[in-house]
């Protein structure tokens, strides 16, 4: 995809040839300036989707912004009688609410372990299925159907297999004569292991279709240069294909890390959070605090502070293929 | 003294094609020698040149470097380098990782590598661009680091596939200029692809022409478009190319449909006789060996490619262009010795002797 870019102005041949001289005459003459402008009828065919779209995201956003400097509770009368309170619901949050603040750790490690898993999984998968090998078609279809389920379906159906007599433990009995079995919602760490072994089943699959996709469509050329230049397979791998994969990786983590930083469905359906609140992602939390104590101000600052911490972090991501995308040049 | 390069009646048979892509086909080149593999797509250079650098097996035959077999080794153990028609840089390095790259996946000393490097970007002049990222660069600076990134591993052979192609006019003259120094300067042996024929005229001591998989002839730049050996070469090279007319001699007059022409020094039987456009000269109505109608002018700066049409046949020559021909005049065509070529009908081979129009018709 690189390179394809690259070259293609020179494939024009002649027709570009002054462009080394000369500057370049604007590719498209400025066509005459559609009506936009200058026809208000357009404009105002579009209202009532901007009105729809203003009432729905824009005003919910502004109030519950409003709502986390304030105390409000929902069986305390109306927002407007509320007390402000300023900044005092954040600062609870990041400085006392140990819970809160062990959420977003935990939160954050869930998002590590999973996406370096599901990414080493999916990478290893998509470049088996770069060869051709009997029933490839049918594995294809089969490993893609993961993330089609819906969440809560696959969070109950994990929920059945990890109960402390149910399919896991008896194929952990089975096969390799465990004794004491593990009950997997009664202990910590366990019960971790079995929310990230549900995530990395779910989504590997993404990771797989996205890094497949960028694999296939990596140029032969650079590759074969590679080979004639002595390289072994190994090293066109990992200096040669996986750099030229560079946006496509960081694009497949950057969906995958928004999606993991808000995950609740999963968690809900296995643990609860529990034992305790040694499964408790952010957003679970945030649920509890707005829905089983009604804090919903507090909840909403909660909220706020998620949102602040996932622009920063997929940014973060988006960093080095920035460039890359906004500008078009690969 | 051994050839550089050997092909020994070398042949690739795609699976489930009946039709050798390349067709037992023999080739030296010297050392220090230029050759360009010249032909339309799909003549089976490129499949040749994958060959000989091993990214194919051959279906059989043999290819030798410095006379050792090299079709066992591997592509990436046989020193031969080979630059991509696009390139192929890798885009996500800089152009000092780049032409390290072929030394150091080898595992070679960082010094020596830094040493190669420095070297081989004096050579090509690009020391103030080593930092810089191969994706900011333009279609020559591409193609040098392309070069350089083989040149760095000291190739005993460097193949180039359509080296010029993808530059624009002034870049390629550059190109053009800069191929052949560095070819003189580190005497390298050379082998390009190509289907230009100007660049093979340019760039190659000698021109192997190919054509559905066959070698047709391999001669010098210099003298392989007075000389063409097969009919194909004929009609292929020279810009316009000679025409073809396939008729039959009988009785001193080559005859094809209502076309005649009596001729001298030229067996009985069917020819096709090859008429050189640079050769022929246009004369006043009824004088020289033919009349025709001009039916095209193609202005071209110092000179007019032309076509006649003669009882039917379309011949093609190019004068000067002071003579302002006019389309649709009626014109005498003159046919000077060494203006005709005479090929075997059955071989496509060319004829010995000197086919010249009979002193009759002059």
């Amino acid at each position: 995809m690189s390179d394809s870019a690259q070259i293609a102005p020179m494939h024009s041949g002649p027709a570009t040839g002054a462009a080394a001289l000369a500057p370049p005459p604007p590719a498209h003459p400025p066509a005459p300036r559609a009506p936009r402008a200058r026809k208000p009828a357009l404009r105002f065919l579009t209202l009532p989707g901007n009105v729809i779209s203003l009432l729905v995201l824009v005003v919910p956003l502004l109030v519950a912004l409003y709502m986390s400097f304030t105390d409000w509770s929902p069986t305390g009368g109306s927002l407007l009688e509320a007390s402000f309170v300023g900044l005092e619901n954040y600062a609870e949050l990041l400085v006392y609410d140990t819970r809160f603040v062990e959420a977003v750790g935990r939160t954050l490690f869930l998002a590590v372990v999973c996406l370096s898993l599901e990414f080493t999984l999916g990478l290893g998968l998509a470049v088996i299925f770069l060869r051709e090998f009997r029933g490839k078609s049918m594995l294809f279809s089969a490993f893609l159907t993961p993330m089609m389920i819906l969440p809560v379906v696959v969070g109950y159906t994990f929920w059945m297999l990890f109960q402390s007599n149910g399919p896991v433990n008896q194929l952990l009995g089975a096969l390799i004569g465990m004794q004491n079995v593990p009950e997997w919602f009664r202990s910590a760490p366990f019960a971790m292991l079995a929310v990230i072994v549900t995530e990395v089943w779910h989504w590997t699959p993404l990771f797989f279709l996205i890094l497949l996709s960028g694999l296939n469509a990596v140029p032969e050329n650079p590759v074969r240069a590679a080979m004639i230049l002595g390289a072994s397979p190994r090293q066109i791998f990992f200096r040669v294909v996986l750099p030229m994969l560079k946006p496509v990786i960081v694009v497949a983590f950057v969906i995958r890390g928004m999606e993991i930083l808000k995950l609740f469905d999963e968690v809900f359906m296995l643990t609860r959070g529990g034992p305790g609140s040694s499964t408790e992602t952010i957003s679970l939390y945030i649920y509890k605090l707005a829905f089983n104590d009604f804090q919903l101000a507090y909840g909403a600052a909660g909220a706020f502070l998620v949102l602040i911490g996932t622009l920063i972090v997929i940014n973060l991501m988006l960093l080095p293929v920035r460039d890359q995308l906004v500008k078009g040049k690969a | 003294m051994t050839p550089k390069l050997s092909l020994r009646q070398l042949s690739k048979v795609y699976p489930g094609s009946e039709v050798a892509a390349v067709d037992r086909i023999d080739l030296d080149v010297q050392p220090g020698e230029t050759l360009a593999l010249l032909g339309s797509s799909g003549c089976g250079k490129s499949t040749t040149l994958n060959m000989i650098v091993g990214l194919e097996q051959p279906s059989s035959g043999d290819i030798q470097i410095d006379g050792q077999s090299i079709v066992a080794t591997p592509a990436g153990k046989r020193n031969v380098g080979l630059v991509f028609q696009d390139y192929a840089v890798f885009t996500s390095m800089s152009v000092r990782q780049n032409l390290a790259f072929g030394l150091s996946v080898k595992g070679r000393p960082k010094a020596e590598i830094a040493r190669a490097v420095a070297e081989t970007a004096e050579l090509l002049g690009m020391r103030d661009k080593l930092d810089a990222r191969a994706q900011d660069l333009g279609g020559s600076e591409l193609q040098r680091v392309a070069i350089g990134r083989t040149l760095v591993t000291r190739p005993s052979l460097l193949l180039l596939d359509e080296p010029l192609s993808n530059l624009e006019t002034a870049a390629r003259l550059a190109m053009r200029r800069e191929l052949r120094r560095l070819q003189k300067e580190i005497g390298l042996t050379i082998v390009y692809v190509t289907h230009d024929q100007i660049e093979a005229l340019s760039l190659a001591d000698r021109i192997a022409v190919m054509s559905a998989g066959k070698i047709r002839q391999v001669e010098a730049a210099t003298r392989i478009m007075d000389n063409p050996a097969h009919v194909f070469v004929a009609s292929f090279l020279g810009d316009p190319p000679m025409t073809l007319i396939r008729g039959k001699v009988g009785g001193g007059v080559f005859r094809a449909d209502g076309f005649a022409l009596p001729l001298g020094d030229i067996p009985e039987g069917i020819v096709t006789l090859g008429l050189r456009p640079q050769a022929l000269r246009l004369v006043a109505p009824g004088e020289g060996a033919l009349t025709g109608r001009l039916s095209q002018v193609e202005p071209r700066g110092a000179e007019a490619a032309l076509t006649l049409d003669c009882a039917g046949k379309a011949i093609r020559l190019l004068v000067p262009a002071q003579t302002r021909p006019v389309p649709g005049e009626t014109c005498g065509l003159s046919i000077p010795e060494g203006a005709l070529v005479a090929f075997d009908g059955d071989t496509n081979l060319r004829l010995p002797g000197a086919p010249h129009v009979a002193e009759a018709a002059r």
